[in-house]
């Protein structure tokens, strides 16, 4: 018995799959792809199956990671091949490794954020006046109801750029069981000071450790 | 939410027939269907036609598209209804037409067929509810009777001649109304007596007098996916389901499927292995339903379950077995339906006493019952639920208190019961629903109770139980009240129909859409009395509105059961005896069988 690590990425359509349901939808292929998943043993038995950072809905995911743990030995590259082939279009599988670091050890997520805009530089002006305002206040959901947080030394990682028509934020945010940030968050501060962001698209393009180095 | 797994894409331009299968209910309900699932895989293996999913959007999304002047779209393609050929609903309850006019209504779709002329946007129906559709007459173009995996394909063919040929709406209708199966309501005039009634229903345009259901014979040969469409969230039925046989051997008075899906016609176990194992694979469900109008009924059903266990253990599917009788249950099938999980236990005596599960035909004893839940407290169950009716033809409130007896007495047998593994401890629920009388049974001539009736026999059930392991639930009453006119209902509710969309009307089957008020305004602003339609009761003489309708089960069949049951006396089942209905005219099934 022995634990992979799937990568995946989940775009288009996929991106309004819940966390559920991408769970459900993950059994189902690994089922049709004919994977040995080790099953809990419980009464209710469940494929063994974990998922490092849950992606929030209507957030593109290009290097998503889950484990799954083999009851019995496929290589890498086949597990990888045969669960891209029975996953719907929108998701996909691009690579199988042996898991280097614990999931745990996730504590940086990168975000890459676009607003259309009709005037990409001054805007790209105001935003980054903003995000080096400090304090600067957010209210963040919790457990115990909202909360007033300091935005900005979160944001140290965060650049903002004007492209053609749309205003770019990469944004590398704290990720990871004890302190996460969703990227919105920025957007609510944007929207609150400067003006409305409507029809944004954010993509999460990868999780970090500590270092700053690649979850692997 | 479109982009699921074995939806089915094609390019527009290669096809000449644009179909959009339109459940009148939301995706959790229509996802669920079998017969959505038959016949969009059956349509779309044509390569000129190209069938689509379209659901009812909740009443948040409605909102929101009206607001966005979004229109109602298809999932695969993600077009307009307004791009469509033909435009088919499947009516399973009569709840849901006001959905029906709602969701052309959200296409821009003219809702009155009149105001349709040419032959684009044909809008056509199937389902249950199509044996009377009288109601829904001005709104449908043409209405499939019985089972669709041929006609609806001969229709589509003709379409697609007529389209080419550049055919006129009328001379389209025309041939197809001598296709059989296919009632073209247009084409019969329907005249009313002074009181009422209805006087007669001719027929013009050379369509049939009676139009015949449509069936298939051999079960084992008909069309069945291999492939069904896997929703990322969960629906209501959310598993590989099998049907292993159509139609219902028992002929309980109140239930309209069984008279409408006769005679009896099974699937040899092999042919169910094959289709539950391909589907498994194609599909990664990890649960299979056995579905039928009764399961427990099947043939050949140790000799399947022995067979599919086989390989359903090892690949950790579990089975469940839906429609359970309660004479139909053995130690062995527990053992088999447990293997991999277990859920609570569901039977339906229907009635609380013996005298009227005899009027209902139901052949239930109560020693039966409680002989089968012993076996399943024995077996670890402790959540049974128990189902019922009230507002039966000739039910007293002794026979509804008797519910409450049976409740309890069941609650006798679990404490009775000395060798039962411990377990979480007894919960027994009893529903009951409103009896609604249905065209094509014995009772199509039954009154139903009142509102204020049915709501003083709730009231009595609810004091005759005295029991804290026992919950009742019932039904409400209003929701009961409007399906039962509309199932009976005739030409002359087409505008109250109207009427009730105009005023909010929609998803009237759920609590948060259904509104009485709404429709008793909608109803007396038509000058429709809904009391005529369903609490009267109807001659055996009188012309019903759905008499041009032919499901192969004789009235006088009809008339002699009824009668029967008047007396309380029960009638054999399909597999004891033939009691000469009618439907051994269609050649096949049961009705040959050895007995």
């Amino acid at each position: 018995m022995r634990t992979v690590r799937v990568w995946f990425s989940k775009t288009g359509r996929a991106i309004y799959i819940s966390h559920l349901d991408l769970m459900r939808c993950m059994t189902r292929a690994a089922r049709r792809a004919r994977i040995p998943v080790w099953y809990t043993q419980g009464f209710n038995a469940r494929a063994y199956m974990t998922f490092a950072l849950p992606l929030s809905l209507g957030i593109s995911g290009l290097k998503e990671s889950m484990d799954l743990r083999l009851e019995h030995e496929m290589e890498n590259a086949e597990v990888c091949a045969r669960l891209d082939a029975a996953l719907p279009p929108d998701i996909h599988v691009f690579a199988v490794t042996d898991p280097v670091m614990k999931p745990g050890a996730i504590a940086y997520a990168s975000y890459q954020l676009k607003i259309p805009s009709p005037a990409p530089e001054a805007q790209c002006e105001q935003v980054r006046a903003l995000f080096a305002t400090d304090p600067l206040f957010v209210e963040k959901r919790s457990k115990h109801g909202p909360l007033q947080m300091n935005l900005h030394p979160e944001l140290r990682d965060t650049t903002v750029s004007a492209a053609e028509d749309s205003l770019q934020i990469d944004a590398l945010l704290a990720a990871g069981g004890n302190f996460n940030l969703n990227p919105s968050l920025l957007l609510q501060c944007i929207e609150r000071a400067l003006f409305p962001v409507p029809e944004v698209t954010i993509v999460r393009t990868g999780l970090w450790n500590a270092d700053k180095k690649p979850f692997q | 939410m479109g982009g699921e797994l074995n939806s089915v894409m094609k390019d527009k331009k290669d096809v000449e027939v644009r179909f959009a299968f339109c459940f009148p209910d939301t995706y959790e309900v229509g996802m669920s269907h079998l017969g959505m699932k038959i016949l969009y895989s059956a349509l779309n293996t044509k390569d000129w036609l190209w069938c689509e999913r379209v659901f009812a959007p909740w009443l948040d999304m409605e909102e929101q598209m009206r607001r966005a002047h979004v229109p109602l779209y298809a999932l695969e393609s993600g077009d307009s209804l307004e791009d469509f050929d033909i435009i088919a609903f499947t009516l399973q309850y009569e709840m849901s037409y006001t959905n029906v006019l709602n969701m052309l209504d959200l296409s821009g779709i003219p809702l009155l067929a009149k105001d349709r002329p040419s032959l684009e946007h044909l809008v056509v129906a199937g389902g249950p509810c199509v044996c009377n559709c009288e109601p829904l007459t001005d709104f449908v173009d043409l209405f499939f009777l019985g089972e669709g995996e041929e006609v609806d394909l001969e229709v589509c063919e003709l379409y697609r001649a007529c389209k080419r040929e550049h055919r006129s709406k009328l001379e389209f209708l025309e041939q197809a109304a001598q296709i059989p199966g296919v009632y073209v309501p247009a084409f019969y005039e329907v005249t009313y007596h002074e009181d009422g009634t209805v006087q007669a229903i001719t027929p013009t345009h050379g369509a049939p007098a009676r139009v015949k259901k449509r069936l298939l014979l051999d079960m084992d040969q008909a069309f069945y996916p291999d492939k069904f469409v896997v929703p990322y969230l969960e629906i209501v039925h959310d598993r590989v389901v099998e049907e292993v046989f159509r139609g219902c051997i028992r002929g309980c008075r109140f239930c309209q499927a069984g008279f409408l899906y006769r005679p009896v016609r099974e699937k040899s176990p092999e042919v169910v292995d094959a289709q539950c194992r391909a589907l498994c694979e194609s599909t990664g469900y990890d649960e299979i339903t056995l579905s039928s109008l009764s399961t427990s009924d099947y043939s050949q059903l140790q000799p399947l379950l022995d067979r599919m266990t086989q390989w359903t253990k090892p690949g950790k599917v579990s089975i469940s077995l839906p429609s359970l009788r309660v004479d139909g249950f053995d130690q062995d099938l527990l053992d088999k339906i447990k293997t991999v999980r277990r859920s609570g236990l569901t039977f339906a005596p229907e009635a609380g006493t013996q005298r009227l599960r005899d009027v209902i035909n139901k052949n239930v004893t109560q020693e039966e019952l409680l002989d089968t839940v012993t076996k399943a407290f024995r077996g670890g169950w402790s959540t049974i639920k128990l189902y019922f009716m009230i507002g039966l033809p000739t039910e007293t409130l002794d026979d509804v208190r008797g519910i409450a007896d049976l409740g309890q007495q069941v609650v006798d047998a679990y404490y009775a019961c000395q060798d039962k593994p411990r377990g979480k401890g007894l919960k027994v629920t009893v529903s009951a629903s409103a009896f609604i009388p249905k065209p094509f049974t014995p009772f199509q001539w039954e009154p139903q109770d009142t509102m204020e009736q049915m709501r003083e026999k709730q009231k009595a059930l609810s004091h005759a139980v005295h029991s804290r392991k026992i919950t009742a639930h019932w039904h409400d009453a209003s929701t009961s009240f409007i399906e039962a006119v509309f199932a009976r209902g005739d030409r002359r509710l087409g505008p109250v129909l109207l009427e009730a969309h105009r005023l909010g009307c929609k998803m009237d089957g759920w609590e948060d859409g259904f509104s009485l008020e709404k429709w008793l305004t909608a109803f007396q602003n038509c000058g429709v009395d809904p009391a005529f339609y369903a609490n009267r009761r109807r001659s055996f003489e009188e012309v019903l509105p759905w008499d041009h309708m032919d499901y192969g089960v004789r009235k006088e069949f009809l008339i002699a059961e009824c009668k029967c049951a008047y007396a309380a006396q029960t009638t054999p089942n399909c597999r004891e005896a033939c009691s000469a209905c009618g439907a051994a005219q269609y050649g096949g099934g049961i009705c040959y069988a050895d007995r």
